[in-house]
């Protein structure tokens, strides 16, 4: 099955204020692909109008081959698309296991079957969370939290996943197991699209890497590491230090350098230079 | 195995209970557990077809023409306030919205009172008519904005329930003296006009409400989490939402069309529901309609039994209900996370 994201000429406002502006961009299928951008820049917008949750935009936004506005939720032997929200209040004190299973309220018309719990037990035993089963989920932390959302999303097998800052509030052992999840649904044949804020943590997991900078979509595929760190210090407004690490690209923001930014910008390399001689 | 006898005990066995015990109290007369299984017997014998033993007296009457009905249409009722209650909480994800915070009492209320002064339409039917018409001009108000909001249900509900209290005092004061006072007994509650063609009435409505509501009953925890939750695993939470939100009209109505305001019911049994059984809806469904009818029973039987007149039914329940909720809210038992 085709679930691929193809978005043509996509324009979004909120009245006069543009979030989005001619985005032309192509996800593939298979991949894990990171969003990139400052707090602001469009990425949640262009998240929640892939996920479906806003219509009012311009232009196409093609996954596999329907047009996202006209997409039913709900309807059956479509594609299955789940998503990961940013913010989520409970008010009822749910346990563990009922938010899960509420992930396959698209699978039973009624009442959830034996078949529903076994996916949800299977689900928890994954993420070593079967201790938490009957806990009411309002008790658990953020971290815990955010994984048994992902968990309920996931339980749905998700064919393209949307994951919007799902690293937020989590301690450095679950950012990692929500990032190394992530990527193996995607050796499982998920296509999955995240928006993150860490461009470490990105390049550490990610296959394919967006930069949103002036309402537009950037691809960083094909760029060699220092323009990549270039397009990253623009959009930050920070003067970065690009290193190589696990063969994997690292971006640090360099020490001392906490004026303002386009005062620093041209003298960055020296200060890089600098910087790589003070290190033994 | 404990759990699930308390469980059977408190959902099945205790409301068959009540429901036979409430047939022994009355303001006219009490009679023994003894004499209503031998009334019971007789009775139940009419129908098998052994015609010889025929007692036909004042407590027969009393006790299949007055008690019964009234006892059925109270469980039917008690029922249906609770269930609705538990729905728009779930949905609405507020455990401090009612049945009647969408309108439907006040509309109901204005409803029964313009049958009374311009007799066009039954009392009953008219309250039903307008209860649903009040739900949907709230519903109308509230999608009438950018965006369709918790708070801007609610507040639509509000709105709209003033306007037709407005209207109904308006009615009060135009009205002459016995019709008001008719008036202001039906808006207090009046299980003591029960009758077999109110069970009737209200048979249909509800059962076909509840049963919605059984089959539907596990959706409710995810509408419980959030629209975008229910879009993100694939499901529209729109349908669903206008599923269950007619559902609770419908027995709403039904339920005040029978027997009048009955306020602070349906906010208040939920949350016993939630603290007995927890808040997962595939349980708190049957709960609400178990616990509902038998806790509307007991509190009618005190009615009945306690003073030498009857107090208005909704004058008891608000009575019980609210120190019962402040000892709820003290005790911090009442399931939510605000």
């Amino acid at each position: 099955m085709n679930n691929s994201i193809h978005i043509k000429k996509l324009s979004f406002a909120y009245g006069k204020d543009v979030i989005l502006n001619d985005v032309n961009m192509s996800f593939p299928e298979g991949k894990l692909s990171v969003i990139l951008g400052r707090n602001g820049s469009g990425k949640s917008t262009l998240f929640n109008i892939i996920a479906g949750l806003e219509k009012k935009y311009n232009g196409s936004v093609l996954i596999g081959e329907t047009e996202r506005r006209d997409w039913k939720v709900g309807r059956a032997n479509s594609l299955k698309l789940g998503f990961l929200n940013q913010f989520h209040q409970t008010t009822f004190p749910f346990s563990v296991v009922d938010v899960i299973l509420t992930g396959r309220a698209s699978f039973s018309r009624f009442s959830p079957n034996k078949e529903d719990f076994e996916a949800v037990e299977q689900i928890l035993d994954r993420f070593n969370l079967t201790h938490l089963k009957d806990k009411p989920y309002t008790s658990l932390s953020g971290g815990e939290r955010q994984l048994v959302l992902l968990c309920r999303v996931l339980v749905q097998q998700p064919d393209l996943l949307l994951l919007d800052e799902p690293t937020n509030h989590l301690d450095l052992k679950y950012q990692i197991a929500v990032l190394q999840t992530a990527k193996e649904l995607v050796k499982e044949g998920t296509t999955v699209l995240c928006v993150m804020h860490d461009p470490n943590m990105a390049y550490l997991f990610g296959d394919q890497f967006y930069l949103m900078k002036d309402n537009r979509l950037v691809d960083l595929h094909g760029l060699e590491r220092e323009q990549v760190r270039e397009l990253l210090e623009q959009t930050y407004q920070l003067p970065l230090i690009s290193l190589e690490n696990q063969k994997k690209w690292m971006f640090v923001p360099m020490l001392g350098a906490d004026r303002a930014f386009d005062t620093i910008a041209g003298s960055a390399h020296n200060a890089e230079a600098k910087i790589e001689m003070n290190t033994p | 195995m404990i759990h699930q006898l308390k469980k059977l005990f408190l959902l099945v066995v205790l409301p068959l209970l009540v429901l036979l015990l409430s047939l022994l109290v009355g303001s006219s007369q009490n009679i023994g557990f003894v004499e209503l299984c031998q009334r019971i017997g007789l009775k139940v014998g009419i129908y098998i077809g052994d015609h010889n033993t025929v007692l036909k007296d004042n407590m027969d009457t009393i006790l299949w023409q007055v008690r019964l009905p009234r006892i059925l249409l109270t469980f039917m009722v008690g029922a249906a306030l609770a269930s609705s209650g538990g729905i728009l909480q779930a949905i609405f994800r507020n455990p401090i919205v009612d049945p009647f915070t969408l309108g439907i009492s006040s509309g109901s209320a204005f409803g029964a009172a313009l049958a009374m002064l311009f007799p066009l339409l039954s009392v009953n039917l008219s309250a039903f008519l307008f209860g649903v018409c009040a739900v949907g001009l709230t519903y109308f108000v509230s999608n009438a904005g950018l965006k369709t909001s918790i708070i801007g249900m609610v507040l639509a509900g509000m709105v709209i329930s003033g306007v037709f209290t407005a209207m109904l005092t308006l009615l009060q004061y135009i009205s002459d003296p016995y019709k008001l006072q008719a008036i202001v007994q039906w808006t207090m509650g009046n299980l003591h006009t029960a009758s077999w063609s109110k069970v009737q009435q209200a048979f249909l409505p509800i059962t076909i409400g509840l049963g919605i509501l059984i089959l539907l009953r596990w959706k409710l925890n995810l509408l419980a989490l959030g629209d975008q939750e229910a879009i993100a695993v694939g499901v529209n939470p729109k349908i669903l939402k206008l599923v269950f939100i007619a559902v609770a009209t419908l027995i709403t109505a039904s339920a005040v069309a029978a027997v009048g305001v009955i306020s602070l019911f349906g906010l208040i049994v939920p949350h016993i529901s939630r603290m007995i059984f927890g808040p997962n809806n595939n349980i708190i469904v049957w709960a609400n309609i178990s616990i509902g009818g038998t806790f509307l029973l007991l509190i009618d039987d005190f009615s009945r039994a306690v003073m030498p007149f009857e107090i208005p039914i909704g004058v008891f329940t608000m009575i019980i209900g609210a120190p019962l909720f402040i000892y709820l809210m003290r005790r911090n038992e009442i399931n939510w996370n605000s």
